[in-house]
């Protein structure tokens, strides 16, 4: 049987316009958020919760025993021991684990959706090795069957990225683990776009084939390089006083200058630890900041350089050998760059794959045995950082999730046991204080419009 | 041209130990499905000789302290490409597709002890594996063989214990490929009668091309009992594979089977095996509709002998996590033990391996905490008696960055 390999590499930009101040005369405030695509999400209906007794993963590093958490009007509001509260639905939580809702900044659910045929696939614009322009979010479809399994696992919100194919793949999208019928029902209010872009094998292959640029690796380089110029120009010129002045609006250019102006996040897939070196220089060469590696197998050879530089890493545990660049796997990876610069470097457990998705606490339990076998000393509470407050920190909305703190959104799982155990499972998933999970109620499990009646008219695709 | 008949190659390590071995209060999971117990396992030479408590022993016996860790015969991939691809996406790194074969294609001779995919594998509690040519167009891919993962240039190992095959979604049409199946193993069944000469002229032969090799593989599974992998995930291809089962009396083993729940009761009753990914609920295509996380507790329930693969090239130990999620949704601790264990090696003939029995060889795995927990990890890999050196290029790799000398990595060695 032919072993596949995982779905090669993709590669996003995440552009995020929201909140831009540019003056409507700049001609740019159509590229915002504000005007189109809009994130129009309202949390379903929830009520005032009190979890009493539970044990907490705040997502930070912290471990509760025997804590309280109060959940009102869809945020954390108290949490400490001894909370009382009238006229709130009490949940003893006694023996249970509670985290935060687990975040993966790094999915293509919804652009390669289930099944995974031709007329699904919408991840690569492998057009051209530059497509800034293009957004994930426009490609996504909501009845993508996979969104259900991985809140099943406890993902309250996901990172949809472009694939890899090109040097600029497009712009990523934030989104709540919420079943609705428009893309924009589903967009985390207020998160930024992002923009993907791509080290390495999968466009020099790509267009190499073709016979164009890139075919190598300094290709891919003097692509970059090609495109900040005309990135930085455009920013100039839109920066004209006399509107006369300005360039005609471009899509791509508007990413670019999005990343330029600090409003879009680039997550950049590199597996070498020279080519994300390289990736560094280019940054400062055109003055803009890399929120995020992506994959990164080779981060580990680098770690003090990420740390120094804030940047983060988003790793698998244990994937490698479906590639070359991905040949040098240490499971100690993630481990590696979290304790890089006396614990100061930002590890992530990411996905990029469906059934990984729902198992980030399985991956990041995998990791952690892995660092502390190579010699580190680090906690499991220490570790759900890596799927909770670190994604969150890389998709621009760690002050809105991925944490338990007083204010934040109650974005959270309670767990059936130890979250790091392979044993436990997500026994309710909640997303802004309202339930979307119930492992003991068929009625709070979301069956999407194409698992309905697709294997007998009474027969629904999940049971 | 060589029959395919099976061959067991018994060329053991060189300096197999002479004096023997006691491993002493382990939780033994014997991998026969049985409940695990504390006891003592003694080895001598390359195989298992008592297993007890209190078993007596001389002076000369290495006695090593377990403390009621777990212990498991070390794991059997059913599925694999160790030996065969290093790097999946590089063509020239892989030796696991034939431009000439097809259901005769054997990789045993393309197998290489030193990829180092083996000792990782390996020092996750791997000790053997059937690796498998690649899927192709035709029906039939050809044939997998068995290898002991020590790494050795006397490789040793079983050549061609298995057939693979597919009947699913293509660009052609399945009821196609079903003709074609059976027409094939119409062929198979008269290379018992007439030599392959004479059936090297039919036009089916002639049509696909077939050679010497091929209609003597396809004999081997009608008329030798040769193990047949054939995947297969939507439920009315199931019953399809058991109707093939049934007319050419095929020695079957499902693969995939994401719907056998549906048809649970025919799988049951043609007395058939499966090997199943228990993390994949994602239907991938539109025959795996009914995917689900709780196929491996169904076909428990059933009484169905399970074996796992996973879909993750280049670590195959991470069944262990994968039968861990079944158990997680109701699977039996003990068939998933024997999962990656006893019931591959009855499965594919292999004689002697994948329990902990006296009289078998010594591939036994001693685990730091539960092995269904993916966390967990070897302390001991014994193969054929040999403990096993756990270093693996990844944990060089490992060592060498967390090495905080200051000077270029490459003299940290």
């Amino acid at each position: 049987m032919k072993h596949f390999a995982p779905l090669l590499i993709f590669i996003f930009f995440i552009a995020s316009c929201t909140d831009t101040n540019m003056p409507d005369e700049a001609g740019l405030k159509n590229t915002d958020q504000s005007i189109a695509f809009k994130s129009t999400y309202k949390p379903m209906a929830s009520e005032s919760v009190l979890f009493k007794n539970a044990n907490f993963y705040d997502g930070l590093g912290g471990e509760f025993l025997n804590y309280d958490l109060l959940v009102s009007d869809g945020k954390i509001s108290e949490f400490r021991q001894g909370i009382v509260a009238e006229g709130v639905k009490i949940i003893d939580a006694s023996d249970k684990w509670m985290s935060p809702g687990i975040i993966d900044i790094h999915s293509h659910m919804g652009v390669y959706s289930a099944p995974g045929v031709s007329t699904s696939s919408d991840g690569n614009e492998a057009t051209s090795p530059v497509t800034a322009e293009v957004w994930a979010e426009h490609s996504v479809w909501t009845q993508d069957p996979q969104f259900a399994l991985a809140l099943k696992g406890g993902v309250t919100a996901f990172h949809v990225l472009p694939g890899s194919a090109n040097l600029f793949g497009g712009r990523g999208t934030t989104f709540k683990n919420v079943s609705q019928n428009t893309i924009q029902a589903m967009k985390f209010p207020g998160a930024p776009h992002s923009l993907k872009m791509a080290c390495g094998e999968n466009p020099k292959r790509v267009y190499g084939r073709k016979g164009q640029s890139p075919a190598t690796r300094m290709g891919n380089m003097a692509g970059y390089r090609a495109a900040w110029i005309n990135g930085a120009e455009y920013q100039k010129g839109m920066n004209e006083d006399d509107k006369n002045d300005r360039p005609t609006r471009d899509l791509a250019m508007d990413t670019l200058k999005g990343v330029l102006d600090g409003e879009i996040l680039i997550q950049n897939h590199c597996y070498r630890a020279e080519e994300m070196a390289m990736m560094v220089e280019l940054s400062k060469e055109f003055n803009y900041k890399i929120t995020a590696f992506h994959h990164a197998v080779e981060a580990y050879k680098i770690a003090d350089l990420l740390a120094d530089e804030g940047i983060c890493a988003a790793m698998w545990a244990d994937w490698w050998g479906f590639k070359h660049e991905a040949y040098d796997m240490v499971q100690a990876n993630i481990a590696i760059i979290d304790q890089a610069r006396n614990g100061t470097g930002c590890a992530i457990v990411h996905s990029d794959d469906a059934v990984g998705i729902q198992h980030l606490n399985q991956e990041a339990s995998k990791a952690l045995a892995a660092g502390n076998r190579a010699g580190f000393t680090i906690s499991k509470a220490h570790a759900m950082r890596w799927i909770t407050s670190n994604p969150a920190k890389a998709a621009g909305v760690l002050d809105q999730t991925g944490s338990i703190e007083i204010g934040k959104d109650a974005d959270l799982v309670v767990w059936t046991g130890d979250p790091f155990s392979v044993y436990s499972r997500a026994e309710q998933v909640f997303v802004d204080g309202a339930l979307a999970f119930d492992l003991n109620d068929p009625k709070v499990q979301p069956i999407t419009d194409f698992d309905l009646g697709i294997i007998q008219p009474q027969t629904n695709r999940v049971q | 041209m060589k029959k395919l008949t099976l061959i067991f190659i018994s060329i053991f390590a060189i300096g197999s130990s002479a004096d023997s071995i006691l491993l002493k209060g382990g939780m033994l999971h014997k991998g026969t499905g049985e409940a695990a117990s504390l006891q003592d396992i003694l080895i001598t030479g390359d195989v298992i000789s008592r297993v007890g408590r209190n078993l007596s022993i001389d002076a000369n016996t290495k006695v090593i302290e377990l403390n009621g860790l777990p212990v498991t015969p070390g794991l059997l991939s059913p599925m694999s490409n160790l030996g065969i691809t290093e790097i999946n996406a590089l063509d020239v790194t892989r030796d696991d597709e034939s431009f000439l074969l097809k259901a005769g294609f054997s990789i045993f001779n393309a197998f290489n002890p030193h990829s180092i995919g083996i000792p990782w594998n390996r020092s996750n509690g791997l000790t053997g594996a059937i690796s498998s040519p690649s899927s192709s167009d035709f029906p039939f891919f050809g044939l997998g063989s068995f290898f002991v993962l020590d790494g050795s240039l006397d490789v040793i190992g079983t050549k061609d214990v298995v057939m693979f095959g597919r009947i699913g979604s293509s660009y052609g049409s399945r009821a196609e490929t079903l003709e074609l199946m059976e027409s094939l193993l119409e062929l198979g069944k008269k290379s018992g009668i007439s030599p392959v000469e004479d059936l090297l002229d039919s036009a089916l032969a002639e049509q696909f091309n077939l050679q010497a090799q091929d209609i003597e593989a396809l004999g081997q599974l009608t008329n030798n009992d040769l193990p047949f992998v054939l995947e297969t995930n939507r439920a009315i291809d199931i019953l399809q594979a058991l109707k093939l089962k049934k007319k050419f009396n095929l020695n079957l083993i499902l693969a995939s089977v994401e719907e056998a729940p549906m048809v649970i009761d025919q799988i049951k009753a043609s007395n058939t095996p499966v090997i199943i990914d228990p993390m994949d609920n994602i239907p991938n295509s539109f025959d795996e509709l009914g995917s689900s996380l709780e196929l491996g507790k169904i076909l428990d329930d059933a009484g169905i002998r399970i074996m796992f693969s996973t879909q993750r090239s280049h670590n195959y130990h991470l069944m262990r996590q994968g039968s861990g999620n079944a158990v997680a949704y109701g699977m039996s601790y003990e068939t998933a033990i024997r999962g990656m264990t006893k019931t591959v090696a009855e499965s594919f003939n292999l004689k002697n391996r994948g329990s902990i029995e006296e009289g078998h060889y010594a591939d036994i795995v001693v685990w730091d905490a539960d092995p269904l927990e993916p966390s967990s990890f070897p302390s001991y890999v014994m193969i054929n008696g040999e403990m096993q050196d756990l270093a693996s290029r990844s944990s060089k790799l490992t060592e060498r960055y967390t090495n905080t000398e200051d000077k270029p990595s490459s003299y940290k060695h």
